[in-house]
């Protein structure tokens, strides 16, 4: 490694335990398409052999790369070449992807075990899990990747689970659109990302992330050429992580099972944006018009997705857009310099959200709603379930001394030291987040039962089996990974907040980040808690004392709300103006009309200019003898002519 | 020898199946089988056989044929490492076409005869060394194709299959002035001399008879606006054409635009090769528009196809090691993953007797298996990584990228519509509530279907993890042909 400077050792983790990280839920994939599809059981229990091989090598790696000082590890393999084109497979193993790789490997273990309880009974029980392993071996792969060709293969699998998961229930017609939508519009991020690479490789010559990274810092690369490369790498990175103006797709995910939401689209794959940036830090760094775009986006996004999550009825709408705001967070860190705050955040935000995910999908179990209105009460039907969701609430709304008060301290603090408006921004944010959640929980949880949905027997799809108008606790097979989800969404923020926890995040860059002086005050501290604290009294006075009615709140309020609960509008001007009428019915129209009469109007036009020129010529002909000598002579008398008239004697 | 023996091995079982008493039309198929497996495991035998570190032609086989006027027409084959790949794609494509023809009960012995002979001539296409040759090749194919589409095909058969001749004559036509203008200025059709040769004092310039070349190639890739025939073609002729036409026959374009234009003369190429990266660009976008708008699922893959052989004469504008071995091993990749997905929509025709988008939907309740090979191909074709077609694409851009920054530029938006006309398709005709008026149909299940689609499926897959196979091979040759441009 001859870019980096030797601060802290290598990790000593052999390599082959690494590809074994990627290879054992790829094994259980494949070992489950090919032998064990009639066999759902023993799909469900591969998939948690294999994820749980991968699980255990993952904490082998984090205790090793600790062991380390944070130091890194790169082992790489030519995978094929090309002219001058080298493409390398590789892993790379560093404090960040440890950290990664125990987020994904943990929550997707855990969502298996859930699993088994949620999806019993599916008629597409195997195919699930065979999704979810090959899902679990891309995210893997993507994080441990040692440059950009390889990560962009693994980023662009994820998306391709994604697709399969949230498409899961495909005869249901929202889960088909909402699939196809996630896809394409991760993939006109994705074309940035594409654009980057195709822009460093032809600029820099290499893929490896740490060559790329220090050409970056050395500045042997032009200033344009950095910040085009960052912000084709934040394209990708806003796709994948639902930022504005790409936020649009993850709400409509919330189609697939919920365990799926829970790994796929809170703590694992959406974050990998997050990751995407963090990975290539240095250059975001250098380039301070790319990182002012990565921090406004993100404020913009984190206030957008809150506005909106108030206004939602649909109880996992309300997590999807608490999910959008909470990315949004992370990237408003990240452009504030705040590196380790936003893997902290990225860290503690997958234990809650999948804490809650996971028990909005245990509500549904019982009710087989996510509508709020036909819910309440529930409370005393789940009690395991109220009291891990009011643990994942409390530590999102950021009290102390839950995991999110620490990390979403850190990342206003950050803020607070880049820009007073970013921290304005999130400070808006820290009250509305607070606000929803309660309300959320109140409208759930307390008051009276409403009786939820009742069964439809004649949908042969429904795998449905309890009964709506008795609701109970789920299974412990879904709770207990609740329980266990609640120690981290506790816990999360002591063992990370600590000086330790950033030098060990910070010594995957090639230089020591902007991580200098107290990452605390305790101005910022208490606005931000005082500000949680406001939204949940907010929240309780409105629905659960009814001191104001929300209706009254929404007549006073009545163009915001309509602007909220119609999603900014976005997806009408998207849908309805750009794809159906500007390309469908103009631009590609025109096209197909073109191709239509004018390209093959020429083709066929020309056939029957010959046929007509045919049939003309065809007159000539005639068989006769004396036409043909008239002819003849003519044309001799005509030569003779002419000859004389060139040459005249 | 081999390559003589490879070539006609098919023809051979062509004129075997002819020979079959009428009681006996019913083996028809299994000779053919027969015939075309054997030259798939003789080509998979030369291509492991293949020495890829001698550069130039292997396999050789040089005769005197004809020798008229001082011309010495030879008859003339080998292969390097750009043919060989497409050799075994023809070979392996013709198993695939002939098991997918299984339940053809209509004249199956004039019917496989035809798709034996047409195995014939494309290979005769990939191996031949002397233009002559070559473009009695090329001008074979016609002849089966012609009756296959218009004699089994559906629809306006009569009307595609015409315009399909005619517009690949009006085509060779031009480049028969091209091939006869460059052999009376050299005194020879061999096409690895040419290859050697500096061509200079043609009777027109010699831009122009590269552009005459290249007319009868463009026509075949198709290159946009040249592209009308395809669709009609494919959207009538039976499965196994289909599979044929979009696997191998338009690769006999790419080929040629490679070996005859570039390699015999690369100043002109270099002068033309903006044209080929902006036509090859507005190619892909033109294409996905208008396969956007496909009604017909044939003809959406087919439109989708114009699309994705604009990405090889993108590569081919490039100039470039990379940009070119990109395109070679697009057109393998779009071989594979076009031609598993007209086996797909072949298997899903022959089930519910309809194409049209609106009328289908819901069909992966009652055919699991064909869905799932729908969504693979349909994955393979908006280039996912891990399969074939996202190797090669990015091969392209990479290597295109340097030289014309704008062309990949415009045609990286070709990956975003790919994904629109895929999914959305994919959405319509096999997701959704289930239609109960195909309940009662079959899944895929005959072990020849089985066969076609898991054949092809690996080797998409192979391709996507284990590219080095095959650009190992493609270099070498690619890196001939570069040193005649670079001097």
């Amino acid at each position: 490694m001859p870019f980096l400077e030797a601060v802290a050792s290598a990790p000593s983790i052999k390599e082959e335990y690494l590809w074994a990280i990627i290879a054992s839920p790829l094994i259980a994939w494949g070992l489950i398409v090919l032998y064990f599809r009639k066999l759902p059981k023993v799909a469900g229990y591969l998939a948690i052999l294999g994820i749980g091989i991968a699980c255990a090598l993952s904490y082998l790696t984090l205790f090793n790369v600790i062991d380390a000082d944070g130091g890194i590890a790169i082992h790489t393999h030519e995978w094929f070449t090309s002219g001058p084109l080298i493409v390398n497979l590789g892993v790379r193993i560093d404090g960040l992807s440890a950290v990664m790789l125990v987020v994904v490997t943990s929550v997707s273990l855990l969502v298996q075990i859930y699993s088994q309880g949620y999806m019993s009974g599916d008629a597409g029980y195997g195919r699930y899990f065979a999704h979810m392993c090959l899902f679990t071996m891309s995210m893997l792969g993507l994080v441990l990747a040692d440059n950009l060709f390889m990560l962009f293969i693994f980023w662009e699998l994820v998306g391709l689970c994604s697709y399969l998961l949230i498409g899961f229930w495909f005869h249901k017609p929202s889960a088909a659109a909402a699939a196809k939508k996630a896809f394409i519009v991760t993939r006109i991020g994705d074309l940035g990302l594409l654009a980057a690479l195709l822009l460093i490789w032809t600029r820099a010559g290499t893929f490896q992330i740490d060559e790329i990274q220090h050409l970056a810092l050395t500045g042997a690369l032009s200033s344009s050429v950095i910040t085009w490369f960052a912000l084709g790498i934040f394209a990708g990175a806003a796709g994948k992580s639902a930022q504005f103006p790409l936020q649009v797709w993850l709400p409509d995910a919330m189609e697939g099972p919920t365990p799926v939401s829970a790994l796929i689209h809170a703590a694992t794959m959406v974050a990998a944006g997050v990751y995407l940036v963090a990975r290539f830090f240095p250059v975001f760094e250098v380039s301070t018009d790319a990182r002012h775009v990565v921090a406004w986006i993100g404020a913009i996004t984190a206030v957008i997705a809150a506005t909106i999550a108030l206004v939602q009825t649909d109880f996992k709408r309300v997590l999807a857009y608490s999910t959008i705001s909470q990315l949004g967070y992370m990237m408003l860190a990240l452009g504030a310099f705040g590196y380790v705050a936003a893997i902290f955040h990225l860290f503690t935000h997958a234990f809650f959200k999948a804490l809650l995910f996971l028990g909005s999908g245990s509500v549904n179990h019982s009710t087989n709603t996510f509508d709020m209105r036909k819910m309440g009460g529930l409370k005393k039907f789940m009690p395991i379930t109220y009291w891990t969701f009011m643990i994942g609430s409390l530590s999102l709304a950021g009290i102390f001394p839950l995991a999110g008060f620490w990390s979403k301290d850190e990342i206003l603090l950050d803020a607070w030291r880049e820009n007073r408006a970013l921290w304005a921004c999130g400070a808006a944010v820290a009250f509305m987040t607070a606000f929803y959640m309660f309300r959320a929980i109140i409208l759930t949880f307390h008051g009276e039962y409403k009786g939820g949905e009742p069964v439809d027997h004649h949908d042969e799809d429904s795998h449905f089996h309890g009964d709506p108008g008795h609701p109970h606790e789920s299974p412990w097979v879904m709770t207990i990974p609740l329980i266990v989800l609640s120690i981290p969404a506790i816990a999360a923020g002591w063992f990370a907040y600590h000086e330790k926890f950033g030098t060990f995040i910070s010594g995957a860059l090639p230089e020591a980040g902007h991580e200098g002086g107290s990452s605390f005050e305790w101005g910022v501290a208490v606005t931000s808690t005082l500000l949680a604290l406001a939204g949940i009294g907010a929240a309780y006075a409105i629905y659960q004392r009814k001191w104001v009615t929300s209706e009254s709140l929404r007549g006073t309020f009545a163009p915001f709300a309509m602007l909220f609960e119609n999603k900014y509008y976005m997806d009408k001007i998207y849908e309805d103006l750009f794809v159906k009428t500007i390309f469908q019915k103009g631009w590609n129209r025109l096209l197909q009309m073109n191709d239509r009469y004018v390209v093959d109007g020429i083709v066929n036009g020309s056939g029957r200019l010959t046929r007509e020129i045919s049939d003309r010529a065809r007159a000539i002909q005639t068989g006769q003898l004396q036409s043909y000598g008239l002819g003849f002579v003519a044309g001799v008398v005509i030569l003779v002519v002419a000859v004389f008239a060139a040459n005249p004697l | 020898m081999e390559l003589t023996v490879l070539v006609f091995l098919p023809s051979v079982a062509a004129a075997i199946v002819l020979l079959l008493p009428e009681r006996y039309e019913g083996y028809a198929k299994w000779v053919a089988l027969a015939g075309t497996t054997a030259a798939l495991a003789l080509s998979i035998q030369m291509f492991f056989a293949f020495d890829l570190n001698q550069s130039g032609f292997q396999y050789v086989e040089r005769h005197k044929w004809v020798d008229i006027g001082g011309f010495n027409l030879q008859y003339f084959l080998g292969v390097d490492g750009l043919s060989m790949p497409l050799i075994v794609l023809t070979t392996f494509l013709t198993v695939a076409s002939v098991l997918i023809s299984f339940n053809i009960t209509s004249r199956p012995r004039a019917y496989y005869a035809c798709l034996l002979v047409l195995a014939t001539s494309v290979l005769g296409v990939f191996c031949a060394l002397d233009f002559l040759l070559f473009f009695l090749f090329w001008e074979l194919e016609l002849f089966p194709m012609f009756l296959l589409i218009a004699v089994w095909g559906s629809g306006r058969k009569e009307y595609s299959a015409t315009k399909f001749v005619l517009y690949t004559i009006a085509g060779s036509a031009f480049m028969l002035i091209g091939i006869l203008i460059l052999a009376f200025n050299q005194n020879t059709f061999d096409i690895e001399k040419l290859g050697q040769s500096q061509i200079s004092g043609t009777l027109i310039p010699v831009g122009w008879v590269f552009f005459l070349l290249f007319i009868g190639f463009a026509v075949k890739l198709p290159v946009v606006p040249l592209h009308t025939w395809l669709p009609d073609a494919h959207s009538d002729a039976p499965t196994a054409v289909s599979v044929m036409l979009a696997g191998v026959l338009l690769k006999m374009g790419g080929y040629g635009i490679i070996r005859m234009c570039v390699t015999i003369m690369p100043g002109a190429a270099d002068d033309y090769s903006i044209w080929f990266a902006g036509i090859g660009a507005a190619s892909v976008l033109y294409g996905a528009f208008i396969t956007l708008r496909q009604t017909d699922v044939k003809r959406l893959v087919a439109y989708s196809s114009v699309s994705h052989m604009g990405i090889v004469l993108l590569g081919i504008g490039a100039l470039g090691s990379t940009g070119l071995a990109g395109a070679t091993y697009q057109m393998l990749a779009h071989g594979l993953i076009t031609g598993l997905f007209f086996v797909v929509i072949g298997l899903m025709y022959d089930r519910t007797h309809t194409r049209e988008i609106a009328k289908l939907g819901g069909l992966a309740r009652q055919m699991p298996l064909i869905a799932t090979g729908m969504v693979f191909a349909g994955f393979g074709s908006l280039g996912l990584p891990a399969l074939a077609g996202f190797i090669a694409e990015i091969t392209v851009f990479l290597g295109t990228f340097q030289r014309y920054e704008w062309a990949v530029l415009m045609a990286i938006f070709g990956v975003v519509l790919s994904a629109g006309y895929v999914l959305w398709m994919l959405q319509r005709v096999m997701f959704g509530p289930v239609k109960h008026e195909w309940d009662g149909l079959t899944d895929q299940k005959y072990w020849w279907e089985h066969s076609a689609v898991a054949g092809l499926a690996a080797l998409v897959i192979l391709l996507g993890v284990y590219p080095a196979l095959l650009m190992d091979m493609i270099q070498p040759a690619i890196d001939t042909i570069m040193m005649r441009v670079g001097s």
